[in-house]
């Protein structure tokens, strides 16, 4: 062996952590020169600099659109990207299940049901404060988990079970947003573009309730990694080896569940991308998730990013959802996933 | 709670229902220090989920459990498992731990910090690993390891865990001849250091060839209970198993020759 374990999963953590932020960096750039004003990347560099020196106040047409709408749309990527993937591997450990994530397990419709419904209600009852949105989508997707969880135990709790389940609420809820989006008529036409997965519209008052809760739960999340490698052998042998089992996994879905509607109540359903990065980090990194969480995270933040600059420059000037672009990505990936591994897992 | 310190297992009038179905009936035991005790009779005769209430998984709804001088149901999972490592039958493999991040979890009751193992923990781990010939395997994948590599991960784990008892469920389901006979060597080492074993199988000749005393279950209700020479029986085999069989003795030795089920 030669070398301490330890201190090794400690050097590849700081090498992915190096890698998979300089590419990051990259990347965000790159997507502050992206749009209908046209700007090199040095350009988007030096304005993004000046613009943060003077702390936000802008003194040219280039910081203006770097600062105030470019800025904030690459923020929310990483946020959403960062959420998402984190939520994915999460559900994967706790279900013990590599097929699923926030939006097969049908939160991610929950979370969209809560905000339509959320929206609807502003617009014929009473006018209601932005921030209740995300709390909409927070009990939307935890109704849309719980009835997912009880429906894949009940049916046995095989693998298939949870995906199936999953499908079922997922569209249940769906069904439920489309009837309160045709109720909502032209007032909720904005909603459909946002269904189906877009940072077109984030500004930084998003930013902040995008980002910000998504990084942190996160971070609460890695706290938790030991806890997340003891849970994979199984709850009985989890118990065995001193887990709390029931109340660790509550804990875990209350934040998966959260971090699914932060990310979902402003951006939209971003499908499949929390079940294609774990897997990723997986094969980069092994399993022990006190160094595969920060990589979900990085592997994460990259891939949405990239997602979302070739949404925008596909069919330029048309942009596309960037919900279609990893769905595009995700279902050869979940398909070849269930051929290749789904046998296995079926009993 | 005070009696002698020979005894680290104490099980009174212990009765368990999986919902109205009575599976356990009344057992009461004691284990001594350092004992390696076979745990044997047909399937459903509660043996493993005797096992399981021992490691606190399961709570019975009658009777009592001490370990080590204390009531089960008073300790928290961790604190339990400071005491008791649980070795079961098979190890999932679903997630691709190596080696040595499975082993690793033994240590989960003690480390202290929010992430990485002490020192002491990887020292520990690496003697262990060394000591059951996994060390070179030490980063390859639990799927890519042999059935008779996967029991060795599964009792280092629980070796890594500092057990005071360790309790093990069909140690050798999956084994061939060479392997259950090492395994079954491996825990009997242990049991000389002073780790009691509680071992669960339906391999009566293997339990009866290495274990110090062995309990019969039958439908919860425990038959026979004593030195493996004294319990195992022809007429006691006919009672349990339903099976007419001859009882060979070569020394200390008694093997099972099962003849026929009876109708």
């Amino acid at each position: 062996m030669g070398e301490s374990i330890v201190r090794q999963k400690i050097l590849r953590l700081v090498m992915v952590t190096v890698i998979g932020l300089s590419t990051l960096f990259i990347l965000f750039i790159l997507s502050l020169t992206l749009g209908p004003v046209e700007m090199g990347f040095s350009e988007a560099l030096t304005s993004l600099i000046n613009v943060l020196k003077n702390g936000g106040r802008t003194s040219n047409i280039n910081e203006l659109i770097v600062y105030h709408i470019r800025l904030p749309r690459a923020i929310c990527v990483i946020g959403v990207g960062i959420g998402l993937s984190i939520a994915g591997a999460v559900m994967q450990a706790i279900i013990r299940n590599p097929l699923v994530d926030p939006y097969i397990t049908g939160v991610s419709s929950g979370a969209a049901f809560g905000v339509c419904l959320a929206m609807f209600a502003g617009i014929t009852i009473v006018k209601i404060p932005f921030y209740t949105i995300p709390l909409a989508a927070f009990l939307g997707a935890l109704l849309a988990f719980l009835l997912t969880m009880f429906l894949a135990e009940a049916s046995g709790g095989m693998t298939l079970s949870y995906v199936l389940a999953g499908v079922v609420v997922g569209i249940a809820f769906s069904s439920f947003t489309t009837i309160f989006l045709v109720l909502g008529g032209e007032k909720l036409h904005g909603a459909l573009f946002w269904l189906f997965g877009s940072f077109a519209y984030v500004s930084w008052k998003v930013v902040w309730i995008v980002f910000v809760p998504s990084l942190s739960l996160s971070i609460i999340v890695l706290l938790y990694a030991r806890e997340l490698n003891v849970i994979l052998l199984g709850d009985e042998q989890a118990m065995q080896s001193g887990l709390d089992v029931q109340s660790f996994k509550r804990l875990m879905i209350i934040i998966t569940s959260l971090l699914t509607s932060v990310c979902v109540a402003f951006t939209g359903i971003i499908g499949f991308l929390g079940l294609v990065v774990p897997h990723i980090a997986r094969i980069l990194m092994g399993s022990d998730h006190r160094i595969l969480l920060p990589t979900v995270m990085l592997v994460g933040a990259n891939v949405l990013m990239i997602a979302d600059i070739i949404a925008r420059t596909v069919l330029k000037p048309v942009e596309l959802p960037v919900g279609a672009i990893t769905s595009l990505i995700g279902v050869p990936f979940f398909a070849y996933l269930l051929i290749k591994r789904g046998r296995e897992y079926v009993v | 709670m005070l009696y002698e310190g020979a005894v680290i297992i104490k099980i009174e009038d212990v009765t368990f229902y999986y919902e109205s179905v009575k599976v356990l009936d009344g057992i009461t035991i004691e284990v001594q220090r350092g004992e390696f005790l076979g745990l044997i009779g047909p399937n459903g005769s509660g043996k493993t989920t005797l096992l399981r209430c021992i490691s606190g998984v399961l709570k019975p709804r009658v009777g009592v459990i001490y370990v080590d001088g204390q009531r089960i149901d008073k300790l928290k999972l961790i604190e339990v498992a400071q005491i008791c490592a649980s070795v079961p039958t098979e190890l999932s493999s679903e997630f691709n731990l190596t080696v040595s991040d499975f082993v690793f979890l033994g240590r989960y009751p003690y480390v202290k910090g929010i992430w990485w193992e002490s020192k002491e923990d990887e020292q520990i781990v690496e003697e262990v690993l060394k000591s059951f010939q996994l060390h070179h395997l030490a980063d390859r994948k639990l799927s890519e390891i042999s059935s008779g590599e996967k029991q060795r991960a599964l009792l280092a784990k629980a070796v890594v865990q500092k057990p005071k008892v360790m309790l093990v469920d069909e140690p050798s389901a999956h084994l061939d001849l060479k392997y259950k006979l090492e395994v079954m060597e491996y825990l009997k080492e242990l049991s000389r250091r002073k780790i009691t074993i509680i071992a669960a199988s339906h391999d009566v000749n293997l339990l009866s060839k290495y274990c110090d005393r062995i309990i019969i279950l039958n439908s919860g209700k425990i038959v026979s209970f004593g030195r493996p020479e004294e319990v195992i029986t022809e007429e006691l085999i006919r009672k349990v198993y339903g099976v007419e069989a001859t009882i060979m003795r070569n020394g200390n030795e008694t093997f099972v020759v099962p003849k026929r089920p009876l109708r």
